[in-house]
């Protein structure tokens, strides 16, 4: 095989780790249902809403904590959500729909995102809060309001394009937002529909993972919201966004071995560790490398709740220095959060069974096809590196391997997908398993709720895409149904 | 010494032993390279000066801006001679994490970009890499800009190559050290200084140092990093070793305190990897021998990330009437009063209102008639004993009621009779529909 074998093992929390050790029912709903499969947890949702609520008590904030909802398609997800205290954000008609029909009152959703007429309708119908974009939308929303006679509508403003002094901070422009050099002419819009728009706050969000950049849009949005109350409007919250992140790796020591490996693979000083040599962004040239690793961080201790702490203790330089979160609170807002990925962590995986194990007539890492498309286990399309979990078909010593020494050894193998097209790789990488899979053992993709279930899931070539099921924990057994027929109540120990 | 330029005062620096009873080495000398000394502070104004110089007068004709990516040492040499030459200077980074040298370059007059984060959502396809697009505007039509290059420059290495290198075998009466032990950052200087000692001894053996992983030493590389680095050739050194930062500090710690040099973590880490690197080799020595390291920088303007790693080192006595020192019961049970009856007190006129919110917070909306006193201003005034007349009495505003019972239960503490903390702060009294006032 060549060296260490280069584990990047999954961080499993306890009811994650309790599915992969159930095999026998892992292996029953695959043969019922099918591979792919989806597994979601519901009450680990549960238990992350109150992970970020206990980072507003720590602060003293109030406010709300929005699920982005693009995240996952579930339905079981969003019931369960329903029957906690937090709120949803939806981006598109469909997503609105889901919302209420899940049980989230308009009090607890935002609308965001590119908006149709369809869409603003709904949620003006509804009397859901309303994140604009421009000025344009603003507008279209107060003329839709009154040639509808519609409820006056809550609407928060998305800015971008927050400046520093003294260090410019360069960030990534955002197609979406008003530029703060048109605040100005945004907030005479707001007044001027004053009869139709509640302005409740203004909202940032911003793809990156850096705190600074994120601290300067909040006190970027503190100006506005002083700026605000100076012409005498009453705003009373600060909507931060998402991108909080989650922290897939158990171990960092693993994941700074396989980094620092990469590096030398692509720098030729050692076997490669990718399909064809790919180099996820790097480059060698003339013995200097060059590019950017394209990777998610996926060991990420500082991630979800104690990101947002992280950035609530943040000092806010313009602003005398206090941190971020006794600024809210000093000026009396509110703090609005949408974490999707982060309130997704350890909500789910994706179960793949193996139907061919072939060896190389060279050598080399062992080719593994599963019954799954590259699309149906998303990791790849995310950049997160992260090795599925081997689940047998046959218990641990009654397999055809025991006492001949095969299956036993870890072992390099080479994922595929069951498309009939080169690409189909369910990840480019050489991945190690502990011991060699077999025909019929499952390969499952841990914490795959948010974003990498069915962001990007096709139904390419008429093969199926996942089913969905829930399961929850019931005095020490798990149980499961199909992920819209849960709801609340399904679990007997539920609210029946 | 006389000169005319102070540019003239790059290079030339001391070369001093340790004393034995400090690094404990029976058999080897260590010699530290002081490039802390010269003038710009640190080792990196010999390649800023040797990058740049060719260029400058020309520059100064049509003027224009020097344009480098680096976090510390070389865009603070390059700012000063920039500014010499009545040119500006903008450094690019994405490593800049020490407060105070940010803000000594601002001071310099140096214009600094800080290059965007990760993206959290990623796209696997983008192309456009911070690196890559910084080149592209460098490469603009129209641009005056002079980017010096570090990472790739020849000038860097060559510096060292004739400068701080043969400066050490001068110093040892002509011969070159066994051992030559540096740090890797731009590779410069540990590449330069070991191709000239080499050039003396094929023998020398050079030990690279490299930052541990997970860990962030200002000055210097991880392993990954320094592969990113076009001067950096890994048949250079005989050996590379991880140093951690608690290591660097330790090693900053011997060199400040017992041999009188005030050098930053980077010198630090060099010397505690040379002592760590020789302990085994002089056990086994049955002659003399001799080992150089340099010592980059200086330690001043690190304070701020040695005291976020290491508290310890600066323990301060403790300071009378702390709210720190009060007992959880004491909070719990300050004195306090709920919003409907702090409206009936305010309207006596009796009470002094406090508001403890900083000044924007209190600009923006605040109890008619009350005073801001922002609640670290009103910490350090209490040290001093009690700021009000003891028979007048005092309502306390935060908030959320939190700091003001803490303060409610320090000012009984120290002897006032009637203050009381606002229950549920300002927001309480926001959510009471009790008026708020901007004046």
């Amino acid at each position: 095989m060549g060296g260490q074998p280069l584990y990047l093992e999954p961080r499993l929390e306890t009811r994650l780790r309790a599915l992969l050790a159930s095999p026998g029912l892992l292996h029953t709903l695959t043969d019922a249902l099918g591979s792919p499969l989806n597994l979601v947890v519901p009450d680990q949702l549960a238990d992350n809403v109150q992970r970020f609520r206990s980072v507003y008590g720590t602060h003293h904030l109030a406010g709300q904590v929005f699920l982005a909802h693009k995240a996952t398609r579930s339905s079981a997800l969003l019931r369960r959500l329903a029957a906690t205290d937090a709120g949803v954000d939806v981006a598109s008609l469909g997503e609105l729909q889901h919302a209420l029909g899940a049980g989230l009152t308009p009090d607890r959703i935002t609308a965001t995102g590119p908006k149709n007429p369809e869409f603003l309708w709904l949620a003006a119908r509804t009397a859901v809060t309303v994140s604009l974009d421009t000025r344009g939308e603003l507008e279209q929303l107060a003329t839709l309001v009154r040639k509808h006679t519609l409820p006056r509508t809550r609407v928060l403003l998305r800015l971008s394009g927050f400046e520093t002094s003294g260090v410019r901070v360069l960030s990534r422009r955002s197609r979406f937002g008003t530029g703060m050099g048109e605040v100005d002419p945004l907030l005479d819009t707001v007044e001027r529909h004053a009869d139709v728009i509640d302005l409740v706050g203004v909202a940032y969000h911003l793809d990156t993972t850096s705190l600074t950049e994120k601290a300067t849009a909040l006190e970027g949005c503190l100006r506005v919201l002083e700026e605000c109350r100076s012409r005498g409007l009453r705003p009373r919250a600060v909507d931060v966004g998402g991108g909080f992140g989650v922290d897939y790796l158990a171990d960092g020591g693993q994941w700074e071995r396989y980094t620092t490996e990469l590096t030398e693979a692509v720098l030729g000083t050692r076997p490669p560790l990718t399909y064809g040599g790919h180099g996820y962004g790097l480059r060698n040239e003339g013995g200097t490398l060059r590019g950017r690793l394209g990777l998610y961080p996926a060991h990420r201790p500082v991630a979800g709740a104690r990101y947002l702490d992280e950035l609530l203790s943040h000092p806010a330089v313009s602003l005398g220095g206090r941190p971020l979160a006794a600024l809210l609170l000093e000026h009396l807002y509110d703090l609005h959060t949408e974490p999707g990925r982060a309130l997704l962590d350890q909500c789910g995986l994706t179960l793949t069974r193996v139907l061919e194990v072939r060896d190389q007539d060279a050598g080399g890492p062992l080719l593994v096809r599963l019954a799954a498309k590259a699309d149906d286990v998303a990791l790849e399309e995310h950049g997160v590196l992260m090795d599925p979990v081997v689940v047998p078909r046959e218990p641990a010593g009654a397999g055809p391997g025991t006492g001949t020494g095969t299956g036993t050894e870890p072992v390099a193998v080479h994922l595929f997908g069951s498309l009939c097209l080169e690409s189909d790789l369910i990840t480019r990488r050489t991945v190690f398993l502990p011991r060699r899979p077999e025909p019929g053992d499952l390969l499952a993709f841990a914490n795959t709720a948010g974003y990498c279930m069915d962001f990007h899931a096709t139904r390419a070539q008429h093969q199926p895409a996942a089913r969905k099921v829930a399961a929850w924990q019931e005095g020490g057994a798990w149980r499961w149904c199909l992920d819209d027929q849960y709801w609340p109540t399904t679990p007997v120990g539920g609210a029946q | 010494m006389r000169y005319d330029s102070i540019t003239e005062a790059i290079g030339n620096t001391p070369l001093v032993r340790i004393d034995r009873a400090v690094h404990g080495l029976n058999n080897i000398d260590l010699y530290a390279k002081l490039e802390l000394l010269n003038p710009f502070g640190s080792v990196k104004d010999r390649a800023a000066w040797n990058m740049a110089r060719p260029h400058l007068a020309a520059m100064a004709e049509e003027g224009g801006q020097v344009v480098e990516l680096s976090s510390g040492n070389t865009a603070k040499a390059l700012a000063v001679l920039a500014g010499m030459h009545g040119l500006t200077f903008k450094s690019v980074t994405n490593r800049m994490r020490i407060p105070e040298i940010k803000d000594l370059l601002l001071l310099l007059g140096a214009e600094i970009e800080e290059l965007p984060g990760q993206s959290e959502c990623l796209d696997p396809t983008a192309t456009d890499d911070p690196l890559t697009l910084f080149h592209r505007t460098l490469s603009e039509p129209g641009g005056t800009h002079l980017h010096t290059d570090q990472y790739f420059n020849p000038r860097n290495t060559e510096a060292h190559f004739t400068g701080t290198g043969p400066e050490i075998v001068k110093d040892l009466d002509g011969r070159a050290p066994d051992w030559f032990i540096a740090c890797v950052g731009t590779a410069g200087s540990s590449t330069g200084v070991a191709r000239a000692l080499r050039e003396h001894d094929p023998a020398v053996r050079v030990v690279g140092l490299v930052a541990a992983k997970s860990d962030f030493i200002p000055g210097i590389r991880t392993i990954d990093e320094a592969h990113e680095v076009g001067l950096f050739d890994p048949g250079t050194y005989d050996t590379i070793e991880a140093v951690s930062a608690d290591d660097a500090i330790e090693g900053m710690l011997t060199l400040n305190r017992r041999c009188g040099i005030l050098a930053g973590p980077t010198g630090g880490a060099a010397y505690f990897g040379a002592v760590r690197q020789l302990r085994e080799a002089d056990r086994e020595l049955t002659q003399r021998q001799s080992a150089a390291f340099i010592v980059c920088d200086r330690v001043e303007s690190y304070l701020s990330y040695v005291r976020r790693r290491r508290p310890d080192l600066f323990g301060s006595p403790r300071r009378r009437n702390s709210p720190a020192d009060l007992p959880e019961s004491a909070i719990r049970t300050a004195p306090a009063i709920g919003v409907t009856d702090a409206q009936a007190w305010i309207a006596t006129g009796e009470p002094l209102v406090v508001d403890l919110r900083s000044p924007y917070a209190y600009a923006a909306l605040h109890i008619d008639g009350s005073v801001n006193i922002v609640d670290e201003l009103f910490e350090e005034l209490l040290h001093g004993g009690l700021p009000f007349s003891r028979n007048r009495p005092v309502l306390l505003a935060c908030p959320v009621g939190e700091k003001s019972a803490r303060y409610a239960a320090l000012l009984t503490r120290m002897g006032h009779p009637d203050v009381r903390s606002l229950t549920g702060g300002i927001i309480a009294w926001r959510d009471a529909g009790a008026p708020l006032v901007r004046d």
